[in-house]
């Protein structure tokens, strides 16, 4: 069971969350100029790491906002949270 | 007919029950408006002018004006709670701040019911169903949460120390939230 | 239940060293990575197969599954190569001279709204339509094929019918691993345990050989049946796929007479209940929403999925939960299986089989081996090729049925 901080309410259990995927996906600038196969990578294919990973949740049965957490997807180690729009944070 | 004559409750038919030092009442009807704009600009101070109270800044806190209660919800976000038929004049009051703002107000009195649960034994019942810590070093009056009692989304409010809770619930779910909470009452085994 | 467990065989497989080379080294000895050596000799005299696995023999998803088997999909396709797999199935333990308690015992996919019976329904008639064994029952029928089920209108989710495919049912999963892997064996194909795959070989595009922790070993053609940790490997080969990796969970009760005649999957209320030849119900419900390699998932889906059991088996409100434990499935976008080459020569993939590749084991075996035997896709394996979510031509079984496992 996940104990995620929410950056405003703070830590309520993982059922409170609804889960978003990658994190820092930026939608093409400009979707005309690509490929099938540039789009398909858009469309389709996200990172799927055995460790640390940007990713993004809502906290849908709270405050209903979307932030970024960093999560180890081994241990579940909840490595930083970090609210929409800020970069990613480095993880050493 | 008036209009009133018309509405119903969620659950008109629930009688106020007591159970081992708990009680259980709907408050049907209170008016609820959603207001959305940008904190700390100068829309907020109008409003804060016009309803003798500031919008709570701190997350998951409430500041009180007269009958109303200004219920954080989202960094941008607020529910204003107030009496059955206080919407109008509430509503028109905030609008006459809002002239000109990226700011939006919505009577949404009509989406929620109200439950409240008050007593000695009020908090035991709660947390059978909520994964919130509500002792009282972590929840007093004057905050509120948005969470799950019993799968069910709430606005969990706490009225006073007694503790008196508010849970403002959707009109669908509030059936099966009250028989939750009857039925959670319903354990002798209570703490008082 | 009835069925006495057979007796464990006397021998099973050598544990040999890996050779410095072989014409195909296949990573991964679950269900696909076995099956897929099987057949590459069988069907292709290609015996010269290294199936390297990283820890031991089945002991990832193919230990961990549920053992749904059927073939009512919905999509051509997958109907095509699940249909192919079934009647693999049929012929398989007698072919493979090992009884693994494959028992045709039914199995029934609940509606309880509307919705799921509009799809079931024309599911059945796609089914019918393809030669699969389908029919639709009323929920008299289906107290009166399974009497446990709570066909009251009383619930909160009442069985408003189901489809039946008789053919369906369950078989076990360990057994049927050993006796694909001893067959192979048999065959001559090296079977390596302990041997983890930790980088690949190239030779400008080709791929010529693999790392792993017992030391390099040169390849032919590798052949990828890695199941959830597949797109940690084609990483080490700048290969982004569209793969997801998440925990799915299953559990079982004690022991207990046997009183489930068949198995009773619910998409609605998100269960899914047979009973295992030894007596324990085998349970098991849905993902965990995010991305994990913990090979454990998190206590509310098995929470949730003990409401929905108790609610459609209100006979079970006593029985125990004895173990729970996790997989890690590979889901793509369309809940379809990826098999075939890849952009880089030499190189095949067999993955996302996500919630439901049990079923398909001989099947994706076979049509795998005749992909690398070949180096042209299987028939039944080319609408699954890695391409279509370039041109589009998804097969979206996820969205057509949603029906996992
Ligand atoms: C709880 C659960 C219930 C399920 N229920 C059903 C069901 O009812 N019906 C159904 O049809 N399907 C079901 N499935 C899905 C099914 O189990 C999988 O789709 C199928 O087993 C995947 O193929 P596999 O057997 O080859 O995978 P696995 O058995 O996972 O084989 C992959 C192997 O690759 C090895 N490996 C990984 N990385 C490396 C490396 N770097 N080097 C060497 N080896 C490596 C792993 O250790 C593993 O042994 C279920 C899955 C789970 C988890
Ligand atoms: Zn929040």
């Amino acid at each position: 069971m996940l104990l995620i901080a929410c950056p405003w309410c703070g830590e309520r259990d993982e059922v409170e969350f609804h889960y978003g995927g990658q994190a820092h996906v930026a939608y093409p600038s400009d979707p005309e100029a690509l490929s099938d196969a540039e789009w398909a990578q858009y469309l389709f294919v996200r990172d799927n790491p055995k460790g640390p990973f940007a990713e993004r949740w809502s906290h849908a049965a709270g405050c209903r906002r979307w932030f970024n957490v960093v999560r180890h997807t081994v241990t579940h180690e909840i490595l930083a949270v970090h609210p929409a729009g800020r970069p990613k944070p480095v993880i050493a | 007919m008036t209009v009133d004559g018309l509405r119903r409750s969620p659950l008109g038919d629930l009688p106020e029950t007591l159970g081992h030092g708990v009680r259980l009442r709907e408050i049907p009807f209170l008016t609820q408006l959603n207001l959305r704009l940008a904190p700390g600009g100068g829309a907020a101070a109008r409003v804060a002018e016009v309803l003798g109270a500031a919008l709570p800044t701190e997350p998951n806190t409430v500041t009180d004006s007269g009958d109303l209660r200004l219920l954080w919800l989202g960094p941008d976000e607020w529910l204003i709670v107030g009496p059955d038929g206080a919407a109008p004049d509430t509503e028109g009051r905030i609008r006459t701040a809002l002239p000109g703002e990226h700011a939006c107000l919505v009577d949404v009195s009509a989406n929620r019911t109200t439950l409240e649960l008050s007593g000695p034994g009020a908090r035991t019942v709660l947390e059978k169903g909520c994964a919130l810590d509500l002792h009282p070093r972590a929840f007093t009056p004057g905050r509120c949460a948005q969470t799950l009692v019993s799968k069910v989304n709430v606005v969990l409010d706490q009225l006073d120390a007694e503790p008196r809770y508010r849970l403002l619930v959707r009109g669908s779910f509030a059936r099966y939230l009250a028989d939750w909470l009857l039925d959670a009452m319903s354990d002798t085994a209570l703490i008082g | 239940m009835s069925h006495e467990l057979p007796e464990h065989p006397d021998w099973l497989w050598r544990t040999p060293d890996p050779k410095r080379a072989y014409d195909v080294v296949i990573v991964g000895a679950g269900g696909h990575g076995l099956a897929t050596a099987y057949y590459l000799a069988r069907d292709h005299g290609i015996t010269d197969v290294a199936v390297l696995e990283r820890g031991w023999l089945a002991g990832g998803n193919m230990a961990r599954n549920t053992t749904i088997i059927r073939s009512n999909y919905l999509c051509d396709a997958s109907a095509a190569i699940y249909e192919h797999a079934l009647k693999l199935w049929e012929t398989l333990p007698e072919e493979l001279e090992y009884d693994f308690l494959f028992s045709q015992r039914g199995v029934l996919n609940l509606a309880h709204t509307l919705q799921d019976v509009r799809e079931g329904i024309r599911r059945v008639h796609a089914n019918r339509l393809g030669g699969i064994d389908a029919q639709w029952l009323d929920p008299d029928e289906v107290r009166a094929f399974c009497p446990i089920v709570n066909t009251s209108p009383e619930v909160r989710y009442p069985v408003l019918g189901a489809t039946l495919q008789p053919r369906a049912g369950i078989a076990k999963h360990d057994h049927v691993a050993w006796a694909l892997a001893r067959k192979a064996d048999a065959y001559g194909i090296d079977l390596i345990q302990g041997c983890e795959v930790t980088g690949f070989v190239r030779d400008g595009e080709r791929v010529v050989g693999v790392e792993t922790t017992r030391g390099r070993i040169g390849a032919g053609r590798v052949a990828l049946a890695a199941a959830g940790h597949t797109s940690t490997l084609a990483d080490l080969l700048g290969l982004r796929l569209p793969l997801q990796s998440h925990p799915l969970q299953a559990l079982v009760s004690e022991l207990l007479e046997p009183v489930h005649p068949t198995v009773v999957m619910s998409n609605h209320v998100h269960v899914y209940v047979s009973q295992a030849h030894k007596g324990e119900l085998v349970m098991g419900a849905g993902i965990d929403s995010y991305n994990g390699y913990g090979q454990r998932g998190s206590f509310h889906q098995i929470e949730h999925q003990m409401a929905a059991a108790l609610e459609l088996f209100p006979i079970f409100a006593r029985a125990h939960v004895l173990r729970t434990w996790g997989g890690i499935v590979d889901v793509t976008p369309d809940a379809s299986p990826i098999i075939g080459s890849t952009p880089i020569e030499n190189l095949y993939l067999n993955c996302g089989w996500g919630t439901g590749g049990f079923k398909a084991t001989p099947a994706s075996g076979r049509v795998y081996a005749d992909t690398i035997a070949t180096g042209t896709p299987h028939p039944l394996a080319a609408p699954f090729a890695l391409e279509r979510f370039t041109t589009g031509a998804l097969i979206d079984e996820h969205g057509a049925a949603a029906v996992a496992h």
